[in-house]
């Protein structure tokens, strides 16, 4: 029998774990405030290149969530940081939206590039600046790279064909720095003092949330709300630790099970 | 010493080189990169001795034929427009990737969705291109916008038999105003987005070289390929069985002499160059 982990931190996804657009999941309000009374850092952790921390945290309070804005980590956030660690100047191919993540990182003069959801910026033109930027040796910094989203109009090409195509022009690789990369989930932690043993990411997204932490050496319990669809658990290996049909019995699980 | 020691190497280099060049009957060349670059006010601009080079050649008894993966105009137009500036090529002397297709496209039943540049459309005129099955991308610049690519790469997702036809899978080349983006990054983007894989007419497919050569009647061991891209130009030609020149015009970069995959058969400042050579050669 495997020796029994300390639980010192919870990472939850947002959409689809917390929320599905403006609806909170049911009875997440509630599990949120158990959650709190243990004692486990809490971190709410998105792969949104859109929304900024404020936009997130301003639907959040309005679903009548808890949450403070400094326990909100998103992927613009590590791009934000390994800017920061890099010391670069970006191009910042973001939606404009999501450009308040960024301010304070200088952009003059750009020797990075930083590629998110971004429809407005992928014209020819900018991606001839891009391109000839990551010639020179500016690194690619990619939020992430999705194929392909779901509008109201129909299915529309995400970041990942746009950073596929610089790569290839470039014969550079991109550093991607949202989930499923274990460097998001690691960067997740900064600032709790936790381990990734320590710790167990609750969400809906199979393969992003739950495959990704695991790879981090974190427990997954993957809830069926959300893009979830059955067998998506098949999908990984090892299988997520726990499935759950939705946030409630998640942190039901823990409180009873893990502390 | 040592200076007659490294002189003596770059001549020995050279007479190695030439050697090559025993039983050549035909030279293909490039276009864009090795006689002119393009882009600016008159369409471009010819690079030193490039005219006078093709010259050479057709007055050399060397047969002589233009393969290029140009998609941003018709043959005519593009030939045309080499003519202006002072090139003695004519249309029937190149081999270019929208022909190419039409008749791929024709043979295999097949209707387009095209991204293309706004003046290779007339080469796809006699094409049915209502209800597409098929999408086919070339060097399409500013038209390569969000909106076009969304458009097509919704197309490609919706077909229950996703084909994609590539007119070439160049990464860059240059223009008077820099580098800039080629087919191939776009279509790389689709393949990723759509998780499927493109079919390339143009260099460096073989059969298009074979094409080309085809009309030359001359066989890849008795021809030259002189080009600016490294991988699709001399990569490509030599896997064909032709030999290859890397002229240092165009898009080339110094990293591209020390490719991991592709050597070329020599390295040339530029196209007149090449041709003093392989002329000189000749009279042997």
């Amino acid at each position: 029998m495997a020796a029994r982990r300390v639980l010192k931190a919870v990472l939850v996804d947002l959409s689809g774990t917390l929320h599905i657009e403006d609806s909170a999941v049911p009875g997440s309000q509630e599990a949120l405030k158990r959650l709190r009374s243990a004692p486990v850092a809490i971190r709410f952790v998105t792969n949104t290149t859109k929304e900024s921390k404020r936009d997130l945290l301003e639907r959040l309070k309005t679903l009548e969530f808890d949450i403070a804005e400094d326990e909100i980590f998103t992927s613009l956030t590590a791009a934000r940081n390994l800017l920061e660690q890099k010391q670069v100047r970006p191009l910042l191919l973001v939606d404009n939206n999501a450009l308040q993540d960024f301010r304070g990182i200088p952009t003059n003069d750009p020797n990075a590039v930083v590629v998110g959801l971004a429809p407005e910026h992928f014209n020819y033109q900018m991606m001839n600046k891009a391109f000839r930027l990551i010639l020179d040796g500016a690194p690619l910094i990619a939020i992430h790279k999705a194929r392909y989203y779901k509008r109201k109009d129909g299915l529309a090409l995400g970041p990942g064909p746009f950073v596929t195509g610089l790569e290839y022009a470039t014969d550079t690789k991109a550093t991607v720095v949202g989930k499923p990369e274990t460097t998001f989930f690691l960067e997740a932690l900064s600032g709790t003092g936790c381990k990734p043993e320590e710790t167990v990411m609750i969400g809906d997204d199979c393969r992003d949330d739950v495959g990704g932490a695991q790879n981090a050496g974190m427990l997954g319990i993957l809830v069926k709300t959300g893009k979830y669809r059955a067998a998506d658990e098949d999908k990984i290996n090892p299988a997520p630790y726990l499935i759950c049909e939705s946030f409630p019995q998640a942190v039901d699980h823990i409180l009873q099970h893990l502390l | 010493m040592f200076q007659l020691q490294a002189a003596g190497r770059a001549v020995r280099a050279m007479a190695e080189w030439a050697k090559q060049l025993a039983g050549i009957k035909g030279v293909v060349l490039d276009i864009s990169g090795v006689l002119y670059d393009g882009g600016g006010e008159g369409g471009g601009v010819p690079i030193p001795g490039s005219i006078e080079a093709v010259e050479k050649i057709k007055v050399s008894g060397l047969k002589l034929r233009f393969c290029t993966n140009e998609t941003q105009a018709t043959r005519g137009k593009f030939v045309a427009k080499l003519q202006r500036l002072g090139f003695n090529i004519l249309v029937n002397e190149v081999t270019a990737p929208a022909p190419a297709a039409c008749r791929i496209l024709k043979e295999r039943n097949l209707r387009p969705h095209l991204l293309i540049h706004d003046d290779l459309v007339p080469e796809f005129d006699q094409l049915d291109k209502a209800n597409p099955n098929c999408v086919v991308i070339g060097d399409a610049a500013d038209n390569f916008s969000y909106k076009n690519l969304n458009e097509a790469f919704r197309f490609l997702i919706g077909l229950e038999n996703p084909i994609l036809i590539s007119l070439g899978r160049g990464r860059y080349y240059k223009e008077t105003d820099g580098l800039k983006l080629d087919v191939g990054v776009y279509m790389k983007a689709l393949e990723y987005a759509c998780d499927v894989q493109a079919e390339v007419v143009g260099k460096p497919a073989k059969m298009f070289f074979q094409s080309a050569l085809a009309e030359m009647e001359v066989e890849p061991q008795q021809a030259i390929m002189i080009g600016d891209d490294i991988v699709n130009d001399v990569g490509g030609a030599q896997q064909c069985g032709m030999r290859a020149l890397q002229v240092r015009t165009g898009k080339y970069r110094p990293c591209d002499e020390q490719h991991p995959e592709v050597k070329a058969d020599g390295y040339v400042n530029n196209l007149a160059e090449a041709v003093d050579i392989i002329v000189k050669q000749l009279h042997k």
